[in-house]
């Protein structure tokens, strides 16, 4: 590292980063509140959520990954095992299909995935980590950047939020991310700040850095002396450096 | 969105783009898939106009890669309401395909095929040593110990060749995991599926493993030079493989359970 820098500059890079990452979660949010709203109305008719109230789900998700500004190829809502009446997984999840670097073109399409746990192709949801972490904490998380071998093709961020309503679990809201979305965005609002950015995750992965020293997906294990800040949700540290 | 396991469709379905266009791809590429499990026994493939479309062929020549495939006994065709194409995945077929593929390929198309592989796996095993987490490390260890636990050749093939895939991801590289995946697919026409596999399928597995030590003991160069090793020697069974079939000619066509050399990849 090269040099202390003050606290206002590390003050503004985590104000930067924590923004943008805001500003998806706040169109994941919404969609969330989506959920929670079936949910209610569903208790209000005196029924469990079924299988049709997450299909009625649909036009929102679009609505908001159409719209979303920060750029999200995929956004939607995974069911939590067993809460509907009449399925026992589901799910609905939108995404663009355009390959990098063409981030959104065309009509997003819908993830169909095999949901029948007898059968190879079963996509288990329930372990995946971007299922599992909410779930457990009960707070948003973000994970990655990881290369979506099974997916979209993309080097992407998946960010997702639990949806509990009354102590229950009903599943989680989420939206992906391009790493090179997320770039775009903190590099133009970093502006000529006065210093070097790292952001690392919990995994010591660079997520996103403004110098050629610590590339994106690299390991940079850096000290808790260079971690300028800490942001809470994501559990991502800040390093700054003077140039 | 991540998944624990899952599958790698969307390439299955993905445009052709190699510019030739023929049928012969559209077969390659659709039986390797059906032989690494991607789309499975009983799955129906989607609407012809629309699998043509989304692989960027012409229907003609969908229609000739869907009767190729028929004759293979890959694919079966229902008519009528709730008809179309569905997959059926014999053993024995894809025996008979990796075979076919083996004796029309040249010895210099295989060592082509290892030279690329060495160069793209050999440094996805670089970056990975680099760049992987240890939850991914984990994740390579355990889909080994599925492998080494797997029974039958096609199990292993669709496992070991996810494996070389989740390198290519760990190295956090996503133009390394598209050609890690045609190249599975490519390799899938030689290897998938074939009949009592492994010659020695725990010295695959433990060459493999070798690979992931190098990984977590974060050595790049070790673990490139493993997998440039371990592929080269799978090349030289290729070969060997490929001229005992030509030379014994096309009218005594190999028992289906006579190949134990293209064990591992």
């Amino acid at each position: 590292m090269s040099g202390p820098v003050d606290d206002r500059v590390a003050d503004q890079a985590a104000e930067v980063i924590s923004g943008v990452v805001e500003r998806v979660f706040r169109t994941v949010l919404e969609v969330r509140d989506e959920v929670l709203a079936a949910y209610r109305a569903a208790l209000a008719r005196g029924d469990r959520m079924c299988e049709r109230d997450i299909v009625a789900l649909r036009r929102p998700v679009l609505n908001r990954l159409g719209r979303e500004p920060q750029a999200a190829v995929g956004m939607g809502v995974v069911v939590a095992p067993g809460l509907l009446a009449d399925r026992d997984l589901q799910l609905e999840w939108w995404q663009y299909d355009t390959r990098p670097p063409d981030a959104r073109r065309g009509e997003p399409s819908m993830l169909e995935v095999d949901l029948n746990p007898a059968s190879v192709g079963f996509y288990d949801y329930a372990a995946a980590e971007w299922f599992v972490v909410p779930q457990r904490t009960g707070r948003r998380h973000v994970v990655g950047p990881y290369v979506d071998v099974h997916g979209t093709d993309r080097y992407l961020l998946t960010l997702t939020v639990p949806a509990v309503a009354d102590g229950t679990f009903l599943g989680i809201a989420g939206a992906d991310l391009p790493a090179a979305s997320f770039e775009t965005l903190v590099l133009r609002e970093l502006g000529d700040l006065a210093a070097d950015v790292v952001v690392v995750n919990p995994e010591d992965r660079v997520v996103l850095s403004t110098s050629s020293r610590w590339l994106t997906g690299s390991r940079a294990e850096f000290t808790p002396a260079d971690t300028a800040r800490t942001l809470a949700e994501p559990d991502w540290r800040v390093v700054t450096t003077g140039r | 969105m991540r998944l624990p396991s899952g599958d790698a469709r969307r390439a299955v379905f993905a445009p052709l783009d190699d510019g030739a266009m023929r049928s012969e791809a559209v077969v390659r590429r659709l039986g390797s898939a059906i032989a690494l499990g991607i789309i499975v026994d009983g799955e129906q493939l989607p609407a012809e106009q629309q699998l043509a479309a989304s692989l960027n062929v012409s229907t003609v020549t969908l229609r000739e890669a869907l009767s190729d495939l028929r004759s293979r006994g890959l694919v079966a065709t229902r008519r009528g309401r709730g008809g179309g194409s569905f997959v059926s995945a014999s053993e024995d077929a894809l025996v008979e395909l990796s075979q076919g593929r083996l004796r029309e390929l040249a010895g210099t198309d295989l060592r082509e095929l290892g030279d690329v592989r060495a160069a793209v796996s050999g440094a996805a095993a670089r970056l990975a040593a680099e760049r992987a987490s240890t939850g991914e490390i984990s994740r390579l260890r355990e889909s080994l110990d599925r492998l080494e636990a797997a029974t039958g050749g096609t199990a292993r093939r669709r496992i070991e060749g996810r494996w070389f895939i989740d390198v290519a991801a760990a190295a956090q590289s996503v133009r390394l995991t598209r050609e890690e995946i045609e190249l599975q697919f490519e390799l899938g026409q030689v290897l998938w599926g074939v009949g009592p596999v492994a010659a020695d399928p725990a010295a695959t597995v433990a060459a493999h493993r070798r690979v992931v030590d190098a990984i977590a003991a974060r050595d790049g160069a070790l673990a490139r030079r493993l997998t440039e090793e371990h592929i080269a020697l799978v090349t030289a069974r290729l070969v060997d493989a490929h001229v005992r079939i030509v030379r014994r000619g096309r009218n005594r066509p190999e028992p289906a359970r006579s190949f134990p050399e293209a064990a591992g990849s």
